[in-house]
């Protein structure tokens, strides 16, 4: 069902993207004269940008509400749609993104927000530098190079453990030790099934890491190496293992489902992404005795979320435009209120009281997960091995 | 008839069949040239997304895919569980909707009314709400263990996130087609029969046997296959309340088609449904040619 409204809208947005583009012409004129729609690449005609999100309900939120009107506010005439498929692994959006380019079609979205280093590294994706995106500037290089200068970093976020400090009051340090914890604590402990949510997923990927070596492990996080699967069967028998001390037995589906338990005091400890623990914690949606904490060595994975814009793009030139304003300080500071994410640009840029939010934390540090393809096959190797 | 009027019949038919033809004939036959192997045309796309798939390059197709998703121990427990869910929720829809059909025609009056009318209400709930309520209802902290636990039960079973669960919720959606099937299938049998069987000196429990279910077959049927075929494709109940695993098929499938990116062993699992789906549909089919010759016969 998913597919077919992905179909739909895709089919939709490609004729709803023509009219916009004819209406441009007449209110660019306006445009140019009033407001500044005159970037460093000349002027650019108003446009509806189409942003995948592939997050979480708070990716989408900050989307929705808050970079989308205000991008429209601050350069009128110019509009954000933002696509959301559910769980639609990354693998099978960017292989999407391939068949379109190889089949010269529009790929229906201007923007991806994800973690795409593999069609950033493959040449789906438009180069960056400052020539086009100026902001760049305000971004350590240390982030750019893994995605091969093709994608915009801007945000950061990592997987860390969330406990109730009202029952637990040491919580687990390393990967050892919380291994010992969920099956010393029966039911208190679950994580979501790594198909729907990355942070159930870094809690499978950091098990099975500790059976495999390091020199495969590099292998598996910059490509695609089917053979080195079997590396796993070590850490899936151990995942298994821990089923009869998970909660209910039972894996939820989507990373919110779990911060909902941790919620209503079902689990006590559970992986999270630090973005969206954080943000629960400020709404309400956590209660205050909910701590977050981070494992060592090795810790759970993370890392900046990236904004790609497809080398066929329909309006790529909006697009570099919404990246550009998206790496002003006034939207990290948005991005940091709004999503608790780290932000991608110096925090020297920031606010002081921001700035102190985030004393010690480098988002350019954190251990990067598996490759997209590698993950897909640790998704459906788990169903197998570890849920039936 | 005549070949003119037979010319004329095609002609009329020939619309729907053509798009019929187009928009679900061709995906089929292309889906199923996909599990045999078969990247051309329009599975070209498809074949450049997919990991884990099993392609030829001559004409000779392969069962490979078949194999693969055969030797997967999830898909047979899978398929089970979807088999097992099927006939239960499929038998004690039939029973329920016989029962209150029974009661309406029998006894009739308030009782009866107010009874068709609850068994309806599911269909005017959105699908995806009643699942989540239905898995609060049965959770661990639920209305029902509360109550149980209020009554001085501690231990009642959780029936959220299981395959009992997700037959409730196959109950619940199914239903009200069962009710408004066999009420109007039964309302349907003249009142002169009844009598007829009454005057004859049989019992209630005889006319039952002897007249109302001879002459409800056709709406039985219906009410069996349809309720089967549309539980055995279902998503949203068991995906909202069934386990991780195994689930029914439509969950796996999906998963399969989107979060493992192996579209070719999606459909193999999808031609495995329309397979179950087939044998249910020629029930169905007979029923309707009994039907339509009893209705000529008259």
């Amino acid at each position: 069902m998913r597919r077919r409204t992905f179909l739909a809208t895709a089919l939709a947005a490609a004729p709803a993207a023509a009219t916009l583009a004819g209406c441009g012409v007449f209110k660019g004129n306006d445009a140019s004269s009033s407001n500044a729609a005159a970037t460093a690449n000349g002027t650019v005609a108003p446009a509806q940008v189409t942003v995948y999100v592939s997050g979480d309900v708070n990716v989408q939120n900050l989307w929705n509400k808050n970079l989308g009107p205000a991008f429209s506010k601050a350069f009128p005439g110019f509009s954000v749609r933002v696509l959301v498929e559910g769980t639609t692994s990354a693998s099978t959006v960017l292989a999407r993104l391939g068949a379109s380019i190889k089949t010269n079609q529009d790929p229906g979205m201007d923007i991806l927000d994800g973690s795409f280093t593999t069609a950033a590294t493959g040449g789906l994706l438009a180069k960056v530098s400052t020539a086009n995106v100026p902001n760049l500037a305000n971004v350590s290089s240390s982030l750019l190079t893994p995605v091969d200068y093709a994608a915009v970093p801007y945000r950061g976020s990592a997987v860390v453990l969330a406990y109730n400090s009202k029952y637990v009051s040491t919580p687990p340090k390393t990967l050892d030790e919380l291994l010992a914890w969920i099956t010393a604590n029966p039911g208190k402990f679950t994580y979501n099934s790594p198909s729907s949510g990355g942070s159930g997923q870094s809690f499978v990927e950091t098990t099975l890491t500790k059976y495999v070596s390091a020199a495969d492990n590099a292998k598996m996080v910059a490509g695609y190496v089917p053979s080195l699967e079997g590396d796993w069967n070590q850490g899936f028998a151990t995942l298994k293992g821990l089923s009869s001390s998970i909660y209910q037995h039972v894996y939820p589906n989507g990373n919110q489902a779990v911060l909902d338990l941790l919620d209503s005091g079902s689990i006590y400890l559970a992986p999270v992404w630090s973005d969206m623990g954080l943000a629960a914690l400020a709404s309400g949606g956590l209660p205050s005795t909910v701590k977050l904490a981070q494992l060592s060595d090795p810790s759970f994975t993370g890392g900046a979320a990236y904004l790609g814009i497809p080398v066929n793009a329909a309006h790529k030139d909006a697009a570099l435009k919404l990246v550009n304003w998206v790496l002003e300080p006034a939207q990290q500071e948005t991005i940091v209120s709004v999503l608790a994410g780290f932000p991608a640009i110096s925090t020297s840029l920031l606010s002081s009281a921001t700035q102190s939010k985030f004393s010690g934390l480098d988002t350019s540090s954190l251990r990067a997960a598996y490759s997209t393809e590698m993950t897909t096959d640790m998704c459906s190797l788990w169903q197998q091995k570890v849920a039936g | 008839m005549t070949r003119a009027h037979r010319l004329r019949a095609l002609v009329m038919a020939s619309p729907p069949v053509l798009v019929a033809a187009a928009f679900i004939g061709m995906p089929v036959v292309s889906a199923v040239m996909f599990t045999f192997g078969y990247p051309g045309g329009f599975n070209s796309i498809l074949a450049d997304i997919g990991q884990h798939e099993h392609l030829v390059t001559g004409t000779g197709g392969t069962l490979d895919a078949y194999r693969d998703v055969l030797a997967n121990p999830l898909f047979r427990q899978s398929l089970w569980a979807t088999v097992l869910v099927t006939a239960a929720a499929t038998a004690v829809v039939l029973a329920l909707s016989w029962g209150i059909a029974l009661y309406l025609r029998l006894a009739g009056g308030r009782i009866g009314k107010i009874l068709a009318g609850l068994a309806v209400v599911p269909m005017f709930i959105p699908v995806v709400i009643a699942s989540y309520a239905i898995l609060e209802f049965y959770s661990p902290n639920g209305f029902l263990r509360s109550l149980f636990a209020a009554l001085g039960w501690s231990n009642a079973p959780v029936y959220g996130y299981t395959m009992v669960g997700v037959t409730f919720g196959q109950i619940w959606v199914s239903l009200p087609f069962g009710v408004l099937m066999m009420t109007s299938g039964l309302n349907a049998v003249p009142d002169a029969l009844l009598e007829a069987a009454r005057d004859a000196g049989a019992t209630p429990a005889r006319a039952v046997r002897s007249v109302l279910v001879p002459m409800a077959k056709v709406p039985t049927t219906i009410t069996c296959t349809f309720t089967a075929i549309s539980i055995i494709g279902s998503y949203t109940v068991p995906y909202l309340i069934g386990p991780s695993s195994p689930n029914m098929l439509g969950p796996l499938m999906t998963d399969t088609f989107q979060s493992f990116n192996q579209p070719q062993q999606a459909e193999v699992m999808a031609v495995a449904i329309f397979l179950i789906s087939a044998v249910i549909g020629a029930y169905y089919v007979r029923a309707n040619l009994r039907g339509a010759k009893e209705g000529k016969s008259k």
